[in-house]
């Protein structure tokens, strides 16, 4: 007896769901874009916000940054679930790995007089700094328009709560396993002279009624902090005997990259939108010259007391050049509103 | 038939993963066709296929390896003229 082996292909009846096919026709499309084009729903809101009569449930209206389609913009990075945990899981146990190799050889207890003040007084601190921005994350993932807006605003909170969580790991580690040094940072960010300006900058942000204008504010802070703690810093660590601290910073750094990601590819979309462009960028400037000035006086007094910790470092004159270099990720794109 | 026709192919794991590389070879070899075999999509095109490194990232949104394409691929026809970090190249060379 024989036999013939035959394949026999059968083709799916639709390569994808309905809200890709509706956008790009009936392809296969990857799990990001399935998981994303119009999964936010648009219509039959039955009730209004109590608290804002004049709103939808989700509504693009929350916030002057508009877009003509929020699809046109879609996350560089291509995060949905499965990616951002893989990545952030990767992410944490790297730093995980290094926290132990620290501890190990007790290398924060050995760290230079100079550089534990810096970890305990500036950078341990800084985890209420995430925190205030985690909420204003969180406020644009309900109140952006569009889920590839949305999403990577969840994210970005969740990855606040990650930074804060390396922070305070560091602080627990620091402190030989204890609290001390937690509440001491607390203590610090509540009372501390050099922190108050970040404070209250970041809880003048937070309250703001527009989250794109809060998002972007923070951003001014954090391309300010970001390259002066931990990406500035760390040159200096390693030319100062303080590996330790270098070790710890390039985490953030890594970060700090992979957040600039989104962030400039959606101020681009903004600037660049066919119908709300002259609008998005009038907002673009408005939020530059409401912020930037205000970012980098705050940042001003952190980089002073850095300074005062680790006078070779040359953090203020750091700063300036910082803010002069990259006067802001976005001020090419938006031209003439930047005035 | 001369190199510059002899047909190469390149036959490709179909998943998810691999979905961003064979829209990059799709882009950059303009002449490909596709075939779609259960679990499996072959590429074929004449004279050469070319995978660059940079299309792939674009699509994926993240760094690729070129090494990587040793867990896509399940087999070929032609010869893999170049394979550096930057570019494979599958063709016919003799």
């Amino acid at each position: 007896m024989q036999y013939e082996l035959r394949h026999q292909v059968i083709p799916a009846k639709r390569q994808t769901y309905q809200n890709v096919i509706d956008r790009l026709g009936d392809q296969p499309v990857s799990r990001y874009l399935e998981g994303t084009l119009d999964v936010q729903p648009r219509e039959h809101f039955h009730y209004r916000p109590t608290w804002m009569p004049n709103r939808e449930l989700y509504d693009e209206r929350f916030s002057a940054l508009r877009l003509t389609d929020s699809y046109r913009f879609t996350d560089p990075r291509q995060y949905y679930y499965t990616t951002y945990v893989a990545a952030r899981a990767g992410l944490h146990d790297d730093f995980g790995k290094t926290l132990s190799y620290l501890e190990e050889r007790d290398l924060l207890a050995r760290l230079p007089a100079g550089w534990q003040a810096l970890l305990s007084s500036i950078v341990v601190p800084l985890r209420h700094y995430e925190s205030g921005a985690q909420l204003v994350s969180v406020a644009g993932a309900r109140f952006a328009y569009g889920t590839s807006l949305e999403q990577c605003c969840s994210f970005a909170a969740f990855d606040r709560i990650g930074n804060a969580q390396m922070l305070s790991r560091v602080g627990i580690a620091l402190g030989g396993g204890t609290r001390d040094e937690l509440e001491t940072a607390k203590r610090a960010w509540v009372d501390g002279a050099h922190l108050q300006p970040l404070r209250r900058l970041v809880e003048e942000i937070m309250v703001l009624d527009d989250w794109a204008e809060s998002l972007l504010a923070i951003d001014l802070v954090d391309s300010l902090v970001y390259p002066l703690v931990y990406r500035g810093l760390d040159e200096h660590a390693l030319l100062g005997g303080a590996v330790a601290y270098s070790l710890v910073a390039q985490h953030f750094s890594a970060w700090f990259a992979d957040q600039r990601k989104w962030i400039d590819a959606l101020v681009a979309t903004w600037a660049t939108d066919p119908e709300h462009a002259t609008a998005n960028r009038a907002a673009l400037g408005h939020v530059l010259a409401t912020w930037a000035g205000r970012a980098y006086s705050a940042v001003a007094a952190l980089a002073a007391a850095v300074d005062n910790h680790l006078p070779m470092a040359e953090t203020s004159a750091a700063l300036a050049a910082t803010a002069e270099s990259r006067r802001s990720p976005w001020a090419s794109l938006i031209g003439g509103a930047a005035s | 038939m001369n190199a510059a026709l002899r047909p190469v192919s390149i036959d490709l794991q179909e998943s998810e993963e691999n979905r961003a590389l064979i829209e990059a070879i799709e882009a950059d070899n303009p002449e490909v066709t596709t075939r779609h075999l259960p679990g499996l999509i072959k590429l074929q095109a004449p004279g050469q296929i070319v995978i660059n490194r940079e299309s792939v990232e674009e699509r994926l949104g993240h760094e690729w390896e070129t090494g990587e394409f040793q867990l896509a691929i399940v087999s070929y026809t032609g010869n893999v003229s170049e394979w550096d970090d930057d570019q494979i190249i599958v063709k016919w060379e003799h």
